[in-house]
């Protein structure tokens, strides 16, 4: 015990670590309402973490040439011992992450914390979400099979859409004019070392500015729902008399990392295949297009909203406004008023926004 | 008080659960990262036996490492492995001199494996073979 004091007061004195502690964890006071919802960026940090691990430790087996890319992923699967686990890890993680995603931007969205002075922690978050997708879809080409390659024939050709450039842009993307051995050199490199690195910046820019402007207070069981904001001057926005991070919120953020373990490792154990038709599991063939080649399942909203317009690059321009306008929702939406129910056009917005979109989903699905 | 021994609990449950969990995920990375033993990467090497030249050597890759079979003048078939009892170099087989050179300190090693000179501390460990119908087969 005596040794263990010496040894802490050795690095106090250097660091100063307990008031470090007491500035962040047990004086860090957040609201008295705080919610469940708070907890889900904790969670999104723990799934990328997961991501990172597993993708180092399949880039050992992994061969990033066109020729052995399918039979390495095939040798982790079947000869590797836990190969199964750690890439099921990695496929199922993906999709968890673009579904916590979503739920984390619902309920910004839901209790209004984009408004300002959080503008840009909505910004950056919104660029997260679309780097995201952008990994998912470079590392969906990865293990090279049928799926793979005609999933992003299918993606990158609607890029082709876009007038004047976009036949250049789509060429730029493949490395050529189809999808072939140059398009998994650009693919492997933006999904193991360009993306991550900007997913790993942004988060840490959008932890900075919730740092330095405070955490919100949600609307709820409050009377005075409004924006107290002034917009006057920089004021971060503290919560006297809240409840402390440590160790309060951080047991609400272990349960809810907790629960999303068991429902990860339920798909991964139970069902792992959810995530994997049958073309996952044929070597890719750029002779034979395989029938009703789907993209995942966060890409089939988009899919169909591109399938019942005339034309493609109306699909792709609608698609391009509902994106822009949802990037700059904080500095449309300039109302005062946090709490829904006192938002009825909000509201219905929201409850529309999500009905059309699964319809979306839904209908890609079996159309 | 009440709330915090609650809090205690939760905290105790969940960091037990949190360990439990780590635990559990050391084993099959440690497994995943492990080379694989000798039993999976299958145990005997087969060749013909025209693959070694009249008084030459032939090397192999023999249970993820490298053994070496040799025809001495005579007209004999030995096998060893290629591994230098020193530091680890690959040895080579000089067919005028009629003995085993290993290029990294100059260890050298008789046609049966003995330490004839240099650093090497031990002789070059014998494989077992057997010859069946013109196939070598070792191990
Ligand atoms: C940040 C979130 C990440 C997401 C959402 C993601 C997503 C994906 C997806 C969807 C696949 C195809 C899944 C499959 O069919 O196997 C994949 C494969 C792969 N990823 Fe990632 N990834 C991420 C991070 C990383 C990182 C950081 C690395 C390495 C530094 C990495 C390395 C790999 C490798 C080597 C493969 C191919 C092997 C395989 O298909 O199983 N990934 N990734
Ligand atoms: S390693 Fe062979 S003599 Fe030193």
């Amino acid at each position: 015990m005596m040794i263990m004091k010496r040894i802490s007061e050795w690095f106090e004195v250097r660091l100063g670590y307990k008031e470090l502690a007491e500035k962040h964890l047990t004086g860090y006071l957040l609201p008295r309402n705080i919610n469940a919802w708070y907890s889900l960026g904790s969670v999104l940090l723990v799934i990328f973490g997961i991501q990172v691990l597993t993708g180092i430790l399949l880039l050992i087996y992994y061969v990033p040439d066109a020729d052995k890319a399918f039979r390495s992923v095939t040798a982790i699967m079947n000869d590797v011992p836990y190969g199964w686990l750690i890439r099921m890890c990695h496929a199922v993680g993906s999709n968890m992450m673009v579904a916590v995603l979503l739920l984390h931007m619902l309920s910004t969205l839901f209790m209004g914390s984009y408004k300002s002075p959080r503008e840009l922690n909505w910004l950056t978050g919104f660029i997260l979400f679309n780097l995201v997708l952008g990994i998912s879809l470079s590392g969906y080409l990865l293990p090279w099979s049928q799926l793979s390659f005609w999933a992003t024939t299918v993606a990158t050709n609607s890029a082709g859409a876009i007038p004047i450039i976009g036949d250049y842009l789509m060429q730029f993307l493949r490395g050529g004019k189809l999808v072939g051995p140059p398009t998994l050199g650009r693919f492997f490199a933006a999904h193991v070392a360009l993306l991550p690195l900007a997913i790993a910046g942004l988060i840490g820019a959008h932890l900075f500015l919730l740092e330095r402007i405070g955490v919100s207070a949600p609307p709820f069981g409050l009377k005075e729902t409004k924006n107290s904001w002034q917009g006057d001057q920089f004021r971060h926005e503290d919560h006297p008399g809240g409840i402390p991070f440590f160790p309060d919120y951080l047991l609400q953020d272990a349960t809810s990392i907790m629960i999303y373990l068991a429902v990860f490792f339920s798909v991964v154990f139970f069902s792992p295949n959810i995530f994997f038709p049958v073309t996952a599991f044929m070597p890719a063939d750029p002779f034979r297009t395989p029938a009703h080649i789907k993209p995942e399942w966060y890409f089939l909203a988009n899919y169909q909203t591109l399938k019942i317009f005339p034309s493609e690059l109306l699909g792709l321009m609608v698609q391009g406004a509902v994106m822009t306008f949802l990037a700059l929702l904080p500095f449309i939406d300039r109302g005062k008023e946090r709490h829904p129910l006192k938002r009825p056009i909000f509201l219905a917005c929201f409850v529309g926004g999500i009905i059309i979109y699964l319809g979306m989903t839904i209908w890609g699905h079996y159309s | 008080m009440q709330s915090s021994s609650r809090r205690t609990f939760l905290g105790i449950c969940l960091g037990g659960l949190a360990a439990a969990g780590a635990a559990t995920a050391t084993w099959p990375v440690i497994r995943y990262l492990s080379p694989r033993s000798v039993e999976e990467t299958g145990g005997k090497v087969s060749f013909p036996e025209s693959d070694v030249p009249a008084d030459g050597a032939k090397f192999f890759d023999f249970r993820g490492t490298t053994g070496v079979v040799v025809r001495t003048k005579s007209g004999q078939l030995v096998a060893f492995s290629a591994i230098c009892t020193h530091l680890g170099c690959i040895v080579q087989w000089e067919k005028d001199k009629q003995d085993f050179l290993c290029p990294c300190h100059a260890g050298r090693y008789s046609p049966d494996g003995a330490v004839i000179a240099g650093p090497p501390p031990k002789p070059l460990p014998r494989l077992p073979f057997s010859v069946t119908n013109g196939l070598i087969t070792v191990g």
